[in-house]
């Protein structure tokens, strides 16, 4: 059977000269799969969006399309955060477009860019640093108010700090964990039953049940997986907008 | 699950593996160059996005919400107007309908009058008429009557003539017939 890892590994398809940058020593700028992807993910969300960005009042279908994901993340800026969802919707959307695509791209492709950890957890950290930035230019100090909830009492406190520091920190590492997790199980399910097919179809009569058994696991198991692939980007949205909110409503907290 | 398919890539290990074994996405050497490409692509991506395409999404899907909202309030005004028109019109008929019962109203009243007055007339005609007959059928009685004594005078001094051989006085007979 083929190494259901294999679909994982980084490979060079154009060799770039590395870049010294200072105190992060030399990095390998080379077009990997993985960068391919990326770029191909992103590109094509502009040319989807360049088409389906029309003024037609009544629009035609991929229009139809575009303003429906860019309703569903309008709407979901403006039911967590509220009116001040607007100021982010571009940042929100972005990572929505630009996660759901690499999904979508890799059910179609041979490489899948969000099922790399790297992928993932640069997402994930630009995420919490976008909600650290906001916080601070928000309320300025006050943003370590996000650790002291109000209404504790004092004894307790100190553990309640601890704990949402504690849970303030993992909230990049749990963004990258859950969209890097979901998609490499997936991408492996799909390979192993996928290489069950041509290891019992070899088997002879008894074989060939088992092998239909498993191409049909496969099929139900794509159409599984194309959902998943829009509902972890959606999940990634939804949790931004509710990082982002605990910033912008401090007060509140 | 990671651990699981860390085990599943060390049992069927291919080989010519550049990290040799575990998973291919902790092979750190390929890590610099995916964050830097991504957060290239993702500047990119973001500056496209928010100045360039999203306005254009949002310019549409508000477009067409002002347009839907402005007919709509078109229309409504249409049905507004429509609905005073309708309301004119209908005081219109109602205002014309009273005016007609007036007219056929005041026709009938003068109608009336006029017959009752003609009525008055041929009535007042009759009775005048009435009374003149009345009044020539007493004078023909009285007259009459007037006569009756004359000859019963007559009649009772032919009477006593015949039976007396005398004839009595005038104003015997008179005495007698009173």
């Amino acid at each position: 059977m083929a190494d259901p890892m294999h679909q994982f590994q980084i490979q060079k398809i154009v060799e770039l000269k590395p870049v010294t940058i200072p105190g992060l020593g030399a990095i390998d700028l080379s077009i990997t799969n993985s960068v391919a992807a990326m770029l191909l993910a992103a590109t094509l969300v502009v040319v989807f969006y360049a088409l389906a960005a029309r003024k037609a009042v009544v629009p035609g279908r991929l229009q139809t399309v575009g303003e429906m994901l860019y309703g569903l993340v309008d709407g979901l800026a403006e039911s967590i955060i509220g009116h001040e969802g607007k100021k982010f919707l571009p940042f929100v959307f972005t990572l929505f477009a630009f996660v759901l695509f690499m999904n979508i791209q890799g059910m179609f492709l041979v490489f899948t860019a969000t099922s790399q950890l790297a992928v993932t957890l640069t997402l994930g950290l630009l995420v919490i640093l976008t909600v650290v930035g906001v916080g601070f230019a928000k309320n300025g100090v006050k943003f370590f108010k996000l650790f002291a909830p109000s209404g504790v009492p004092g004894w307790i406190l100190p553990l309640v700090v601890l704990i949402e520091i504690v849970s303030f920190l993992v909230r990049p590492l749990t963004l990258a964990l859950r969209l890097f997790g979901n998609m490499v199980g997936g991408h492996v399910v799909l390979k192993i039953f996928a290489g069950f097919v041509v290891a019992l179809g070899g088997l002879g009569v008894l074989g060939w049940a088992g092998a239909a058994l498993a191409l049909s696991s496969v099929v139900a198991l794509t159409a599984l997986e194309f959902m998943v692939a829009f509902l972890q980007a959606f999940v990634f949205a939804v949790l931004t907008c509710v990082y982002l909110n605990d910033v912008v409503h401090l007060d509140s907290h | 699950m990671a651990t699981e398919n860390h085990g599943t890539v060390e049992t069927t290990e291919a080989p010519g593996h550049e990290g040799g074994g575990g998973l291919p996405q902790l092979q750190f050497e390929h890590w610099g160059g995916q964050v830097v490409w991504l957060l290239l692509i993702f500047a990119v991506l973001y500056v496209v996005l928010s100045k360039g395409l999203l306005p254009r999404v949002s310019g549409a899907i508000d477009e067409r919400g002002a347009k839907i909202a402005g007919d709509i309030a078109d229309a409504r005004r249409l049905k507004d107007e429509a609905e005073v028109q309708a309301r004119a019109a209908a005081a219109e008929v109602a205002e014309a309908r009273a005016k007609a019962q007036k007219t056929a109203a005041d026709a009938k009243a003068k109608a009336s009058a006029e017959a009752a007055e003609r009525q008055a007339k041929e009535e007042a005609v009759l009775a005048e008429k009435l009374a003149a007959a009345e009044a020539s059928i007493t004078a023909a009685r009285d007259e009459a009557m007037s006569h009756v004594r004359a000859v019963a005078e007559e009649t009772a001094g032919a009477i006593v003539e015949k039976l007396t051989g005398k004839a009595a006085s005038a104003a015997e007979l008179k005495a007698a017939l009173a």
